[in-house]
């Protein structure tokens, strides 16, 4: 909490010094460890007095008025009481104020609210989802009387299964009309998509969007739902709670590094071993809070897909055939040992600071520092000078602080960044979203102010949306000064400025140059090297970071490109699968291995194709993008024969000579620490470090911040910035490249990010298929035009190593000249940087139909 | 009394017909305003607080003590007239608005100046479509002679009134749930603090007043009269005259203005003319219509000022002062059902007790109408009642629990002729029709 001046409240009888203005359930809890009951009340939102189950007595500590001293009564300061009870969420800290939560009044009122509550809730615990993990519940067992008085027949009777979108369900019996999940949506997303409908007992919550709750938060009030009314179409009927044993994890999608807990069971559908039955927001209040985003929580089936790789596979011939480890692995070593040092490693942003840590030592045994990052994003060795500082916090910015997001979109990319984003410029921080498109958060920059139904005041929200030329994201930054004098200014003198750059249409010279161009405003503002100051990038995958840590880079990665090995190992990357171009250079490599989930297009050229564990089956760390290292722990069965990449990696050192295979991931990174002084020697037993954290949710008290669970897996370590530690960054100079032209009659290819794709690792979760956006390419109106497309169309996009057969979808918000496609939407690869594209009409949107 | 001076059907009086401009203007139209916007608005606030006029929406608070409330400082400032009028057998704003609209946009601009507002909104309910339209046209007509938007009068001084039609809610005239339903939102209460005469409380969060069509319509007549002709009229803690909505059984239903100091006698008996049936006695009066506390229609009560503090004395309130009279052929219990369907017709829904208690009270007495209840369902409904009572986020809670409350304290025998006793039924009777 911040530091507030402190105020002295009474509590059954026991004096508290809180801050004051403090919401009094918040105090009672946090300071005097008492549970005050409610349903409607959530630490998070703002309060709203609803449900009446947290009803106390109230008085003031009456003064005299001329003297301004206590008056006291009995040797005991007199007490004006308030005649009715009062609701403690409606109440702040005041100094001399007095509160009975333990009377028969406040018994009485509680037991009467749980009453009314249960007069029309059904008597469905036994197959209910929140059976077990119930604020209501939990709170009858606590405070009902035992008996219920309403006739049985006069119970009312409702829709019980009221898909309120493909994610969620409603159960109009359950409901209890708190409206935290309206409020979530309203307050704390910005995507206003529930709400009331009729009023009186036949109130219920209705989605107002189309598609049905529309939003990629979804989930969260599921979490925060104080009875079953909302469950999730993945987990509803699944388990019971107490059957659970939740495993801390880390989301793997984004840079965000979200706290999971992967709730797990033995199972009969995964052949009796651990399975996820639902993924669980874990609490983290300097990283995701206790949110988290529907990809996070829905996107868990690819772990167990049948169309992983399942066994090590060896290429004889045409085909790759199964083998075994003890036949895979010396057949490696022969290849490697033949090589000659003339290898080299591309590894994506999925795989864990163990598994690159084992890669790297593999390459340097054999003489080789090849080690390439494949990744959209470049620039990243900039955020371990000038990243975000230590202690940063996106939850703790606001008035008086500036966020740039630029070149991103970020709710498709890092939807947990753009929530805490959001929150930021809602607590009156200063919001730029500079693009060359329109996006959501843009929306959101430019708004003045925000309606939000439960809160009355209006708060001014500051903010700025600008749109630059397609692909000149560096250009615009680095020139800012000259061109917008007022926003720069604006950034550099604010309190604090926290940077978050995108790649968006960006080459990696081009990602560079907007990184350089974003660390000189930090430095020329003094926003590094402290906390809430800094750079942060949207790496994709969980891993980005790690990979600039562990020394990969696209540096290297362009180096493989322009002079590729003789034996090239891909790690958690699909270059085939990724870039149409590559195939150009990777028929130089003569022997290609890859390391990977999926058989993918890299696999079909693959010599050798090993499969890795996911994160759900294995111990490991990533890095999230604000630099924090954490830790995710073994919840799942493996599938087949597949491994850590780390231990196949160590075995195959083992065969090369490189010394003995370590056996747990914690002994990788021990080493791993006491190598890279980045690392600071941090051991596993660090990463697994947990204080309490405000608010305290996740305990017993479920009714108070919902299931999110209460952080057990550990908080993680923040590693330094070079500027953390003291050495003063200096400006660089921004190599501006020329940004790319398209050919003569062509456009510019753009290729855009979606949350929900057609990759290897969404295409398992059926459930999100139909928030999947049919693959399409966006062009402005008058390029169509020129090119006789009108919107729906079925268009081909040709380009350098393919083509790709889509949807056009053709307005104004697509600056001329360009053609956007969003990556991993279509059938054939499309490519992952801006290049030239022609587009040609294949048929009317009637014939499509 | 009959020949008692009027001040919001002052027209009977002068036999004019006030709906035209002119007419009104003839006779002591908008010299209140002239008045006012010569004064300082503090002053104009003094006259008021004076005067001793309290809101005649039901509570009866002191108009300039509320007013007082508006923060000087702030920028933005609204002043919203309740012309919801949803209280059962409440018709008094409505006979104002269609017969003297012009005394009320008088008073309102007059609030409007004293609290520093330059914008003003009358929210009516829904069903007044067609007077939100004659007001609209009143406006215009003000327009034309500068007593509306620009320089009112040549005073400087800029007000813009606009009306808005709700969408039939009772709820509505609650004054937080009026100022959601004004700004676009779900017709529900706030939780108070702040209140909307605090920053963040008001409309859109401004400071803001809500005064009802009633007492916004006596300000005219103050600035005009000064306060102490108003304090004059009525009783020590009533000023001035009230209209009373009489409906139910007498001779002569309808709208009366008398001053505070009447008694129900000299309404219901003297003008009324009594029980509109020979033969048949008083029984019972509900004085503030279904939300205030019945009682019996004895001769203590008959010889009752009409007035707060002596309506008080008899256990009841007069609130917006709409007397539903009930002679002796009428079962109480069926009053308790009807008012109670109302409730729970209307209940917003947004807190537990009054949602599930004015479902849970309906059924059980639609149990006990049917002659299916027991001795015990009587304590259950009481007991449900004063649970609700006290805990709900606004008054109506309150207002749905007082029909069961105080039909059994007052009427026990009423409800004690439809349960079952010794094992034996009860005599069934005709329910009102549902969802009424």
């Amino acid at each position: 909490m911040a530091e507030t001046k402190l105020v002295t409240i009474t509590i059954d009888g026991k004096a508290y010094q809180v801050p004051a203005g403090s919401n009094l359930v918040d105090a009672a809890k946090w300071h005097a460890d008492n549970d005050i009951p409610v349903f409607c009340y959530h630490p998070k939102m703002a309060p709203v007095g609803m449900c009446r189950m947290c009803v106390v007595e109230l008085g003031m500590v009456e003064k005299d008025r001329a003297t301004g001293e206590v008056i006291m009564e009995n040797g005991q300061p007199k007490v004006r009481w308030m005649p009715k009870l009062q609701t403690a969420c409606t109440q702040v800290a005041t100094d001399g104020m007095v509160v009975r939560t333990d009377t028969d009044k406040v018994k009485a009122g509680r037991e009467s609210v749980i009453e009314f509550l249960l007069t029309s809730h059904p008597l469905d615990c036994p197959i209910c989802d929140k059976g077990g993990e119930c604020p209501l519940q939990n709170l009858t067992m606590a405070h009902g009387n035992g008996v219920s008085r309403m006739n049985f027949a006069d119970k009312l009777k409702l829709d019980k299964h009221v898909p309120l979108g493909d994610l969620i369900y409603l159960d109009e019996e359950r409901c209890i009309q708190c409206a935290r999940c309206i409020r979530f949506q309203d307050e704390i997303v910005g995507d206003d998509v529930l709400a009331f409908h009729e009023r009186g007992r036949r109130l219920q919550i209705i989605t107002k969007s189309d598609p049905g709750f529309d939003t990629y938060f979804s989930g969260n009030t599921t979490d925060i739902c104080p009875v079953g009314a909302l469950t999730t179409a993945d987990f509803r009927f699944g388990a019971r709670p107490w059957e659970l044993t939740d495993v801390p994890s880390i989301c793997p999608h984004d840079a965000a590094g979200t706290n999971i807990s992967l709730s797990t069971r033995l199972d009969r559908d995964f052949g009796g071993r651990a399975m996820i039955k639902r993924v669980m927001p874990r609490q983290n209040e300097a990283v995701n809070e206790i949110w988290i985003s529907d990809r996070t929580r829905f996107v868990h089936h690819f772990t167990r897909s049948d169309d992983r790789l399942q066994s090590p596979m060896v290429r004889r011939g045409e085909r790759l055939s199964p083998t075994v480890w003890n036949e895979a692995i010396p057949a490696l070593a022969e290849v490697l040992k033949a090589a000659n040092g003339d290898v080299a490693v591309l590894a994506g942003g999925g795989a864990s600071n163990e598994d690159l840590w084992e890669l790297r030592q593999l390459l340097k045994g054999l003489g080789s520092e090849r080690l390439g990052a494949w990744t959209t994003h470049s620039g990243a060795e900039l955020l371990l000078e000038v990243g975000v500082g230590k202690g940063s916090n996106l939850g703790t910015l606001g008035k008086g602080d500036a966020i740039l997001v630029v070149a991103s979109d970020l709710e498709e990319e890092v939807p947990m960044w753009y929530l805490r984003v959001k929150q930021a410029q809602d607590r009156g921080a200063f919001l730029a979203v500079a693009n060359h498109r329109p996006t959501r958060l843009a929306e959101i920059a430019s708004q003045t102010e925000r309606k939000v139904a439960s809160q009355t005041e209006r708060k001014p929200l500051v903010g700025k949306s600008v749109l630059y030329e397609a692909g000149k994201a560096a250009h615009w930054l680095n020139d800012l000064a000259n061109s917008d004098p007022e926003l720069y200014n604006t950034l550099k003198d604010a309190q604090n400025l926290v940077i978050i750059a995108g790649a968006e249409g960006l080459d990696w010279d081009g990602g560079r140059a907007l990184m350089q161009a974003a660390a000189n405003l930090l430095i020329a503002g003094g926003h590094v090297g402290k906390p809430n100051n800094g750079l942060m990038a949207t790496l994709p995958e969980a891993n980005g970071m790690g990979l600039q840590y562990l020394g990969y880079t696209t540096q290297n990665a362009l180096d493989i490109i322009k002079n590729p090995p003789s034996v090239l190992i891909t790690a958690q990357c699909d270059p085939l699968g990724d870039d149409p171009t590559a195939g150009s250079w990777m028929s130089k490599v003569n022997t290609l291995i890859t390391l990977t989930l999926f058989p993918d297009d890299t696999t079909q050229r693959a010599a050798f194709a090993l499969p890795v564990q996911s994160f759900a089956e294995r111990d490991g760390t990533f890095i999230n993008g604000e630099r924090r290292v954490q830790r995710f722990y073994t919840a799942q069965g493996p599938m087949g024969d597949a491994l850590p990449l780390w231990e196949i990696i160590a075995r195959l050192r083992e065969r090369l000579g490189q010394g003995r295979a370590k056996v747990s991931a914690a002994a990788v990174m021990l080493e791993l620490s006491n190598h890279l002084p980045s690392f600071n020697g941090i051991r596993y037993k660090d990463l697994a470090q947990v204080e309490r954290q405000y608010p305290d949710v996740g305990g017993k008290d479920l009714y108070y911040g919902g299931t999110a669970y209460q952080n057990k897996g550990g908080l993680g370590v923040q590693l330094p910035t070079t500027a953390d530690n003291g050495s003063a960054p200096t400006t660089g100079t921004v190599n501006l490249p020329e940004v790319k032209q398209a050919k003569k009659g062509e456009l510019l290819l753009i290729p855009t990010v979606r949350l929900y794709n057609r990759s290897h690792i969404m295409r398992p979760s059926a459930l999100i298929a139909n928030r999947v956006a049919k693959p399409f390419a966006a062009l402005n109106n008058a390029d169509a035009k020129k090119l006789g497309i009108k919107h729906g169309d079925r268009v081909e996009v040709r380009f350098n190593g393919g083509q790709a057969t889509v949807t056009a979808q053709v307005s104004d918000s697509t600056p001329q000249g360009v053609v956007f496609v969003p990556r991993y939407l279509a059938d054939t690869p499309t490519p992952m940087v801006i290049t030239s594209a022609s587009v040609v009409k294949v048929s009317d949107a009637v014939a499509v139909q | 009394m009959s020949e008692t001076k009027h001040i919001l059907l002052r027209w009977k009086d002068v036999k004019a017909d006030f709906r035209k401009l002119a007419e009104y203007r003839k006779h002591e139209g908008f010299e209140g305003l002239k008045k006012a916007l010569a004064a300082k608005p503090e002053e104009v606030i003094d006259v008021v607080k004076n005067s001793g006029l309290r809101g005649r929406g039901g509570a009866g608070f002191p108009t300039g003590v509320k007013w007082s409330f508006i923060p000087k400082q702030e920028p933005i400032k609204y002043f919203v007239v309740n012309a919801d009028e949803s209280e059962t057998g409440t018709f008094k704003d409505r006979l104002i608005m269609e017969t003297n609209p012009y005394q009320l946009l008088e008073g309102l601009l007059i609030g409007a100046y004293a609290i520093g507002a330059h914008t003003a909104y009358i929210y009516l309910r829904g069903e007044f479509w067609d007077i939100a339209a004659q007001l609209d046209a009143c406006i215009e007509e003000m327009r034309k002679e500068g007593l509306v938007g620009k320089n009112i009068l040549g005073s400087g001084y800029d007000c813009e009134i606009y009306t808005h039609l709700g969408a039939g809610a009772y709820i509505c005239g609650e004054e937080t749930a009026l100022l959601n339903s004004l700004e676009g939102k779900l017709g529900q209460p706030r939780v108070r603090p702040p209140f909307p005469a605090n920053k963040g409380g008001g409309l859109y969060g401004e400071p803001t007043v809500v005064n009802n069509v009633e007492t916004i319509a006596n300000v005219p007549w103050i600035m005009t009269h000064g306060a102490d002709a108003y304090k004059a009229i009525g009783t020590e803690q009533s000023a001035g005259t009230k209209l009373y909505c009489v409906s139910g059984h007498v001779k002569k239903p309808g709208v009366y203005e008398l001053p505070f100091s009447a008694t129900f006698r000299e309404l219901l008996v003297d003008i009324c003319g009594g029980p509109s049936v020979e033969g048949r006695s008083f029984k019972a009066l509900l004085p503030s219509g279904g939300s205030g506390p019945i009682v019996p229609l004895n001769d203590k009560v008959l010889d009752t000022r009409m007035s707060y503090e002596d309506t008080a004395k008899i256990g009841t309130i007069i609130g917006s002062a709409s007397l539903i009279v009930m002679d002796d052929s009428v079962d109480i219990t069926w009053v308790a059902s009807k008012v109670t369907k109302f409730f729970k017709h209307e209940s917003c829904g947004k807190c537990t007790p009054c949602r599930e208690g004015t479902y849970w009270l309906d059924k059980v007495i639609d149990r006990i109408m049917a002659g299916e209840g027991s001795e015990r369902d009587i304590t259950l409904i009481e007991n449900v009642a004063k649970n609700m009572a006290g805990i709900t986020l606004c008054a109506l809670g309150e207002f749905a629990a007082n029909p069961i409350i105080h039909t059994i304290k007052q009427f026990p025998d009423d409800f004690k002729q439809h349960v079952k006793k010794d094992g034996k039924a009860a005599k069934p009777v005709a329910l009102p029709a549902a969802g009424d």
